[in-house]
């Protein structure tokens, strides 16, 4: 009631007001009221994809190209987002497609082994504590394959939840787990060397 | 000394020796792109457009269901009608009209493609979904079958002359035992 109080009595000066809203009324406010407030979107998540993006390219210029490519496209297809559902994995989802055509654009091929595959181990998280991993992972996701470095990487880094991770990746829920679980072997087993 | 933020430390940019630059970027990136919206270079599609889109997808989805069921069904009455017994195998296959499993196969691809662009296919596992949409299409085409409701379609209804056409296809193979033998 009260975000709905603030989307009627906006204006583009009410700045302090506009970071209280949810991204998803900042979306409908955009749609419908003024188009320049997308800029908060842009402000809001341009940090955040940049290093997404940088982990699954390795190269901050074609990184930052992804993420001008991703926002240019939201806004774009701006109208066909369903406000009920999380717009942070609808941009982080149009963020993976490009970085992918980034990826076989340049020939990036190396870290998309998908045949690439070592056997799951349930009690690697209990070896690791939370900041361990998260302090690992900045400086080893380069070395692991994307299809284990990026769920990883989104959850730990960007601390998002196995279903939001698996809305961005398009992947059941379960294949994320198992993911993060082999990424964790993978990180123990390469990293630590 | 510009001060490192402890979390970038060790990051693979840091290493790069790129740590600095993301900064950089973020300006120019909120410049740019909000240059092209006030411009009118970027227009944001209208909501009618993903209304169609989606309204399209769930038809086309439902056509071609129907569209398969139909065929998978044409397919087993044909066999039924002409099948074993019916002049020579290679006659019969000769005859048969080999384009209706062949678009069958082709509405099945069509619609798991269309399946997977749906935003429910990848929270379930997809082979699943996919196998069940198959087994339902091909239950369906017997249930039909078995219910004799492709008989009756073939006698009387809109459908009874592409029926009888079908049916009638390839028939000019003299009936009956040892007629039509080459010994």
């Amino acid at each position: 009631m009260k975000e709905n109080a603030i989307l009627d009595s906006i204006t583009i000066c009410d700045m302090s007001e506009l970071s209280k809203l949810t991204d998803e009324k900042l979306v409908e406010l955009v749609r419908n009221k003024d188009r320049e407030l997308y800029s908060e979107i842009i402000r809001r998540y341009q940090n955040k994809l940049m290093r997404y993006s940088r982990y699954l390219i390795n190269d901050e210029d074609k990184a930052a190209d992804v993420v001008q490519e991703t926002f240019i496209k939201a806004f774009i297809n701006l109208n066909g987002f369903d406000t009920k559902k999380k717009f942070s994995s609808w941009l982080y989802r149009i963020s993976h497609n490009e970085a992918m055509n980034a990826v076989k654009k340049y020939h990036k091929e190396a870290p998309l082994d998908l045949d690439f595959d070592i056997p799951s181990t349930d009690d690697v998280e209990g070896e690791f504590d939370k900041k361990e991993i998260v302090q690992k992972a900045h400086s080893c996701l380069d070395l692991m394959p994307i299809m284990y470095s990026e769920p990883l990487a989104l959850y730990y880094l960007d601390e998002k939840s196995y279903e939001e991770i698996s809305d961005i990746l398009r992947i059941p829920i379960g294949t994320v787990g198992t993911r993060i679980n082999r990424a964790r072997a993978l990180m123990k087993k390469v990293c630590q060397k | 000394m510009p001060k490192i933020n402890p979390k970038l430390k060790n990051s693979p940019a840091e290493r790069a020796g790129k740590k600095l630059r993301v900064n950089n970027h973020k300006p120019d990136l909120e410049k740019t792109v909000m240059e092209k919206i006030k411009s009118g270079q970027i227009e944001m599609k209208p909501k009618w457009y993903f209304v169609a889109g989606s309204l399209f997808m769930t038809i086309g989805l439902i056509s071609l269901t129907v569209g398969a069921i139909f065929l998978t069904n044409l397919t087993i009455f044909l066999i039924r009608k002409k099948g074993p017994g019916y002049g020579r195998l290679e006659m019969m296959l000769a005859s048969f009209p080999w384009w209706i499993p062949v678009l069958t196969v082709l509405g099945v691809v069509l619609g798991v493609l269309l399946l997977k662009k749906y935003d429910f296919s990848y929270k379930k596992n997809f082979v699943f979904i996919v196998a069940v949409f198959i087994i339902s299409i091909i239950i369906a085409a017997f249930a039909i079958d078995y219910f004799g409701l492709n008989d009756i379609w073939s006698r009387r209804g809109p459908m009874k002359r592409l029926y009888q056409q079908f049916e009638n296809q390839g028939t000019t193979l003299p009936r009956g035992p040892g007629r039509g033998k080459n010994w």
